[in-house]
């Protein structure tokens, strides 16, 4: 037993983190809106916990408090996050339609060029050694940290989707005009979704970054966004399982396809088409369509087209 | 600010915004379109390099799976005439709308016929972009391919011209980017405005079912966008190329986001739009003082925050009412 945890235990945690993020990305989701941002939490949060855990600034704090510094720092990265959630999130969520996501992409761009630049961040090179949480001595001890995480968030999504809020969220994302009119605030409640999503992911970092031991620029990319975004929409973006399932599975598939060598971000392009195509509810929802009739189909021929901003059918 | 460095940052500007606009057109034709972002686009932008500089060199000596054979044993039959280098950057950027309308085809259109959700589609699109910047890593690997010096022919490198004492210098390569662009811009105009092609495809643009009830074939005029669209974006990657080299696979990535940034900038779906906002944002990277250049690659994105806060509709896009 020990023996596997040595050899998986690396890929395993990263599995469940990669369920995480996919659930810091559900959130908004849920409320109907597609925000890209959770590198950016994620980057953002590791920073804070690494510059908490290693710069001389902190030193005095880390010496009094010793391991209650790492819960202190996923306190402050969750606060963080979440004011800068609603600093990203209200200007871009007073609109409909696909802005939320180009913000999003944006600020992911702005966060990652200004940590690129900054001496409190290590510029290009990063941060280096910072110390393993609770003095772990191995990497699967993790899971001790983010399995509680992962059990935490999936209850609170799943008490979440029977509140009221969660009520809110299902009508602006079935239809943001009629719930307005319904008097559901739409943008109160769509920040209130994004903040949800951003304080995971910052939360996440502020976890990961003990664990990967170093951070830099490199975690919050435009690549990260797209690889969570696919977590979600291959495992399924309306059952709380799917970003979790997809997590894993994505985060496992290039492990697996290691002998491919240099074919195996081709073959993971790929799955990202056909999946897209073969699994357009995703993986949890295909499980779920074995039981249930398909929804009905939108005549051929006519494409999709997003709602303008501001917009109506 | 001294004059000769104000009309210098305005010529760089006005060169690397040109590229911009044309690029972002290409996504704001799909988006008019189909209301979605073909986030393949910039792979577009980097193949269209890749396919010219292929047609004017013909061997990539570094790395890949290409290394070691030359396309060209007596040399490239496209190389050192500024004429037949044309051809070459046409025939570039001709193929380059080719792969567009295959994507198209393979990641757009099955969605369509599905009824599938627009944001599956971004997704698939990311795919299609994934698979051609890795398959042209395993070709011809992650290294910087600079196009021949003389690819324009035998010109000055550049031009200078005196304001006072001072010295402003253009590079003779940015003239003829924008030069490009702007007969680019002024094609487009003129086959959207003027042509019956045009015309059918601001109707399908407008209402795609109402056309299609008017006897315009809309999957064919989907397709002649994406050609468009590819066209445009393989053209602004040969350009952007020459200028500074082509910088590896993911050279196109960069540009991919800052267009996002130029089409909200301009207006989502409108091409004045996207031709000011790239505008713009080139003469706003161009006015970064020296010592912030490194911030250089968040003023596209700090423009889009900007402009949301203030006129969410972009500078020249409508405002739209709300109609149930």
């Amino acid at each position: 037993m020990s023996g596997f945890l040595e050899q998986y235990g690396f890929l395993i945690v990263t599995m469940v983190q990669a369920g995480l993020l996919g659930l810091s990305l559900y959130f908004p989701l849920q409320a109907g809106q597609l925000s890209l941002a959770s590198p950016g939490f994620y980057a953002l949060g590791g920073y804070v916990a690494a510059i908490m855990l290693t710069n001389p600034a902190f030193s005095g704090l880390r010496d009094t408090l010793g391991n209650g510094m790492f819960p202190l720092t996923w306190l402050v990265a969750a606060l963080l996050c979440g004011l800068l959630g609603l600093f990203v999130g209200v200007p871009a969520l007073r609109l409909r339609g696909i802005y939320l996501a180009l913000a999003t992409i944006a600020f992911v761009e702005i966060l990652r060029v200004v940590s690129l630049n900054l001496a409190v961040t290590g510029g290009a090179i990063g941060i280096f050694g910072i110390p393993q949480a609770f003095g772990f001595q191995d990497r699967w001890q993790y899971l001790w940290l983010f399995g509680p995480l992962l059990l935490l968030t999936l209850l609170f999504a799943r008490q979440l989707e029977r509140s009221r809020v969660g009520r809110a969220f299902r009508a602006i994302r079935e239809d943001e005009l009629a719930a307005d009119a319904m008097g559901v605030p739409p943008t109160r409640y769509k920040v209130l979704a994004f903040v949800i999503g951003a304080v995971l992911a910052g939360i996440v970092g502020a976890m990961s970054a003990p664990f990967l031991n170093t951070w830099n620029a490199k975690q919050g990319t435009f690549d990260a966004s797209i690889a969570i975004l696919a977590f979600v929409l291959i495992g399924g973006s309306r059952n709380i399982w799917g970003p979790v399932v997809g997590g894993a599975l994505l985060t496992a598939i290039p492990e697996v396809l290691r002998f491919l060598a240099d074919w195996r971000l081709i073959i993971n392009g790929l799955v990202l088409v056909v999946a897209s195509l073969y699994l357009p509810q995703g993986i949890v929802g295909a499980l779920q369509g074995v039981r249930r009739p398909p929804p009905p189909r939108r005549p051929p021929s006519v494409p999709a087209v997003v709602e303008a901003p501001g917009g109506g059918a | 600010m001294e004059l000769s460095q104000f009309l210098q940052n305005v010529l760089n500007g006005l060169a690397i915004g040109s590229v911009y606009a044309i690029f972002a057109l290409g996504y704001t034709l799909v988006f008019s379109i189909l209301g979605i972002i073909n986030f393949a686009h910039g792979a577009v932008f980097t193949l269209g390099a890749y396919f010219t500089y292929t047609l004017v060199v013909g061997q990539f000596e570094n790395n890949g799976l290409l290394k070691g054979i030359n396309l060209f044993p007596n040399g490239s039959p496209l190389s050192g005439n500024p004429a037949v280098f044309a051809l070459a950057t046409l025939i570039g950027a001709v193929v380059a709308g080719l792969v567009a309308v295959l994507i198209e085809r393979l990641a757009f259109r099955p969605m369509r016929a599905r009824g599938a959700e627009p944001l599956l589609a971004l997704v698939s699109s990311l795919g299609v972009a994934l698979v051609i910047v890795n398959l042209i890593q395993l070709l011809v690997g992650a290294e910087i391919y600079n196009f021949p010096s003389d690819a324009y022919g035998q010109v000055q490198p550049a031009l200078s011209f005196h304001i006072g004492d001072r010295v402003v210098i253009v590079r003779t390569v940015q003239l003829i980017i924008f030069a490009v662009s702007l007969v680019m811009l002024a094609v487009l105009g003129y086959v959207i405005g003027r042509t019956k092609v045009g015309k059918a495809l601001r109707a399908v643009a407008e209402n795609p079912g109402t056309a299609s009830l008017l006897g315009i074939s809309v999957d064919r005029f989907i397709l002649i966008t994406f050609f468009l669209s590819g066209f445009l974006g393989g053209l602004a990657g040969t350009l952007v190329g020459t200028a500074f080299g082509v910088a590896g696979p993911y050279f196109g990535v960069t540009y991919g986001l800052k267009g996002l940034a130029v089409i909200v900038l301009g207006g989502l779906g409108s091409i004045p739009g996207a031709v000011v906002g790239g505008l713009v944002i080139g003469l706003a990277e161009a006015f970064v003082p020296a010592q912030y250049s490194a911030y250089k690659d968040a003023v596209a994105f700090a423009l889009l925050f900007v402009i949301l806060l203030v006129r969410p509709q972009g500078l020249l896009g409508r405002a739209q009412i709300q109609k149930v």
